[in-house]
């Protein structure tokens, strides 16, 4: 068994721009605001001199050292992680290796995205191969959805719930895209995306930067007070699961392989009961109902009864995507990670303003993507 | 009272030798008769923004209240190209902007309304540009007569080179040349047709009615610039008027060629490049009826800063040096698609993967029996190399695992039934058609038919979908 990643690593500062259709704005001009937010609030004066490397996530672009260095003006070391919808997560891992390796004492990780400069108003139809189709983003997470309705006896309604409350949650954060109030009605009379995915039931679909500056865990405190530790990161990939003749389509895999992993890292025995806020991927409300269940916080096929409980709603048990999550915030795939990160972060030193979660010591984040076939969890904690 | 303040104009530096047309390439040091060509990266919009940065040398960029853009060759048909040229040119966000379009007469119609609006107190100053870049069948006539140019005009009201001093119009609905929604190239109807009928009669009867209206004899202007499809019917037309050899503005045949909507504007810049102060211009133009327009040239006239005229364009030449460049820097090579463009699917991808695609065969591992779909290396049930036969699946009956129904997906009739469908084990992820969304349900036997799947890189691409099994049953 490996030595781990536990407190070795901490998070000395966050920043994340202004999410949205960010018409007017570069991928350079995102990832300045974020950096030199993260800067600040590390209390970096002089990030040519304190900053070893630059980690950078992006998935649509594939020039992120070049425009990371090119828009910070560092002349460090870059990498560029790709990793689909956990790219982000999968940058901040890389951050965590390289300075619990010994390799670097501070570095800068920056995920990023600027879907908006494509055209189109949805994310990509695949078009690189006859089988890619037909298959959109919508229809690979609908494939759950059938078989868990007529198992578990959920349904669109359970959906819709957890639109309306990380449409509430993102009322309450300065940075989402959306700011508006749903209703369970809203969400069942809207246009179909991918059965039984309404407008409502999906992400929005954004431009956005996030960026973290993450130092050694005996370093930390040079930088601030209230440091962050690094309780476990991991990135689990699987094989397609469309053709996996195992798969029942009750859940996905990789989140299940994952969180075993993050939590043997992290030590967590009961997740329920040991995590305090959790930033979970929404990019559609049936996503988000089954990673409850594929993460631990409630058993297969009970998440129905703790959606109307209101046990992951503010104020419940276990408050889940407290900033509003991919659907206020949208998806730039890239950025998403860090952005989760960004919000635990903000949770933990109760930072958090209106959507604060009383007393939070572990936070947790989770991705999953691809077809879905990766899957990417961080577990930050208080000193 | 409005007139121009100041003009410009441009002639993109690639010439046409009529010679290379023939098929000869040019000789060093040799200039024959040819025609001005617009290159690759040259268009209306582009000679156009040329044009109008030499009209302004010298004037204030922020006391242009409007800009009207005329051509019959803009690139866009919904999307303005003034807004365009007004950006370019860094003019004022609160900048009136219009496109004249249509007709060889959008030039000279452009020209009216700025002087119009001039007199009218809505804009100080105006900023007309006339530019063309007209396509002509390769081996054409009109081939050889057109050119590529273009002609900008400052016009105010206070102190101008040249005052407006009144037009006449005609219009008349002809079918002499054209260019229809879906047309690459300028159509004519034939040559004398369009001579006898259009353009002399229609040019004679708006220079007439100008005459007639000001009092004045042709005699009167120092400086007549007539637009001619060619050379004969513009002698013709000058013949006709009694317009004597050294009033007329060379109307350049065999060095510029006729430029469009820009071709009586450019002639009248040339007019003004060599008027003295006091002398009256005339400048005509037709196209669907004809304009023609008279001005006086004022004691500015010679005092306007000096700018690349159009001898200055007409002595930058660079000679193309073969046909076939022409043709490919106008896109009229034969090819199937841009270059850079979107050639397909990988045909090596589609080569690999054709059992899969055409014949829908999947495998079947010796070690543990486990079917499975596409064909791959190590078993997804017991993690065997390289250890399978291959089953065609396509003549199989499937079932149902799971579905959905995607709105988002193109097609022409959504929403498309999307499945995971089981046969023998293995699992495919494939659209389910002739099929109503009620028919969907977990478990629906179905079988397999060979049908396109999208038109991606512009031909069919196939491959198999599920229906339902008719009746329902498991064969």
């Amino acid at each position: 068994m490996s030595e781990g990643i536990r407190d070795k690593v901490a998070v000395v500062g966050v920043g994340c721009c202004q999410f949205g259709e960010n018409w007017d704005q570069s991928p350079s001009d995102m990832i300045v605001d974020a950096a030199y937010e993260a800067y600040q609030d590390a209390g970096i004066e002089d990030p040519q001199r304190q900053i070893d490397a630059v980690f950078t996530g992006s998935l649509y672009s594939q020039k992120g050292p070049h425009e990371c260095s090119d828009a910070l003006k560092l002349w460090k070391p870059v990498t560029m992680v790709s990793n689909y919808c956990a790219t982000g997560t999968d940058a901040f891992r890389c951050g965590v290796m390289s300075i619990a390796c010994g390799l670097y004492e501070t570095v800068l990780v920056v995920g990023y995205d600027k879907p908006k400069d494509r055209g189109v108003s949805g994310p990509s139809v695949m078009m690189n191969q006859v089988r890619d189709l037909p298959q959109t983003p919508a229809g690979w997470f609908a494939l759950c959805a059938a078989t868990y309705f007529e198992k578990y006896g959920a349904g669109r309604e359970e959906l819709a719930k957890i639109a309306v409350k990380n449409h509430h949650n993102g009322t309450l954060a300065p940075k989402s895209f959306l700011k508006r109030e749903i209703t369970v009605k809203d969400v069942l009379e809207a246009r179909l995306i991918s059965w039984p995915f309404g407008l409502y039931d999906c992400a929005a679909q954004t431009d956005g930067a996030a960026a973290a500056v993450l130092t050694r865990a005996d370093r930390a405190r040079s930088y601030r007070a209230d440091p962050v530790l690094v309780k476990a990161v991991t990135v689990h990939a699987g094989p397609n699961p469309q053709k996996d003749p195992g798969n029942d389509f009750l859940s996905w895999k990789p989140t299940t392989w994952a969180a075993a992993e993050a939590y043997r890292q992290a030590g967590i025995s009961d997740p329920r009961a040991e995590i305090d806020v959790a930033q979970l991927h929404d990019c559609f409300t049936l996503t988000e109902l089954l990673s409850y269940e594929d993460l631990g916080f409630c058993e297969k096929g009970s998440a129905k009864e703790h959606i109307a409980s209101g046990a992951f709603e503010l104020g419940g048990e276990l408050p889940v995507n407290t900033d509003g999550g991919l659907k206020t915030f949208g998806h730039p795939t890239g950025a998403t990670g860090v952005r989760m990160i960004y919000e635990n972060v903000l949770q933990l030193q109760g930072r958090a303003g209106e959507r604060q979660v009383k007393d939070a010591r572990l936070a947790l984040s989770h991705n999953i993507g691809g077809h879905p076939t990766a899957c990417g969890i961080a577990i930050l904690g208080r000193e | 009272m409005a007139g121009i303040a100041s003009y410009g104009v441009y002639v993109p530096p690639t010439r046409l030798a009529f010679a290379t047309i023939g098929g000869k390439p040019p000789k060093e040091g040799e200039v024959g008769p040819e025609r001005s060509v617009a290159w690759n990266d040259e268009d209306a919009i582009t000679m156009g923004v040329a044009a109008g940065t030499e009209c302004l040398r010298g004037f204030d960029r922020a006391g242009v209240d409007a800009v009207f853009f005329a051509s019959t060759t803009q690139p866009f048909r919904e999307k303005q190209a003034a807004a365009l040229v007004a950006k370019a040119l860094g003019l004022r966000r609160d900048v009136a902007t219009a496109d004249h379009a249509g007709s060889l007469r959008a030039g000279l119609a452009a020209l009216r309304a700025g002087f119009d609006a001039v007199a009218a107190g809505s804009a100080r100053r105006v900023l007309v540009i006339a530019a063309d870049c007209r396509l002509a069948a390769p081996g054409s006539g009109l081939e050889r007569s057109f050119g590529d140019g273009a002609a900008a005009f400052l016009l105010a009201d206070a102190d101008p080179i040249a005052r407006f001093e009144g037009g006449f119009a005609v219009a008349d609905e002809l079918v002499d040349l054209w260019r229809s929604e879906r047309d690459r190239f300028v159509h004519s109807w034939e040559e004398r047709f369009v001579l006898q009928e259009g353009y002399t009669p229609y040019l004679l009867e708006a220079v007439r009615g100008l005459l007639e209206r000001s009092g004045a004899a042709v005699g009167n202007f120092a400086k007549v610039a007539l637009f001619a499809p060619d050379e004969r019917s513009h002698a013709g037309a000058a013949r006709a008027l009694r317009i004597d050899r050294e009033r007329l503005v060379d109307p350049l045949f065999g060095r510029l060629g006729n430029t469009g909507a820009a071709f009586a504007p450019m002639l009248l810049v040339s007019a003004l490049e060599n008027a003295r102060p006091g002398e009256r211009l005339l400048v005509a133009g037709t196209g669907d009826g004809a304009d023609a327009l008279g001005l006086r040239a004022t004691e500015h006239v010679e005092k306007l800063e000096p700018r690349r005229g159009l001898a200055w364009h007409l002595a930058r030449r660079r000679p193309v040096r073969s046909y076939e460049r022409y043709l490919k820097a106008r896109g009229l090579d034969a090819r199937e698609w841009e270059a850079g463009g979107d050639p397909g699917l990988s045909a090596t991808i589609h080569f690999r993967e054709r059992e899969e695609d055409i014949a829908l065969t999947g495998q079947r591992c010796r070690r543990c029996g486990a079917h499975q779909f596409p064909r791959q290396r190590v078993c997804e049930s017991c993690f065997a190399k390289d250890d399978f036969e291959l089953v065609r699946l396509a003549d199989k009956t499937g079932r149902v695992v799971t579905y959905t129904f995607d709105f988002f997906f193109p097609t022409p009739d959504p929403p498309t039934i999307v499945a995971v469908v089981e046969v023998e084990g293995a699992r495919l992820h494939m659209q389910l058609v002739d099929a109503a969304p009620q028919q969907a349900r977990i478990g629906l036997p179905v079988e397999f038919r060979f049908r396109r799947i999208h038109q991606v890189g512009g031909r069919p691409n196939y491959y198999w979908k599920a229906v339902p099994v008719p009746g329902g049953e498991t064969r």
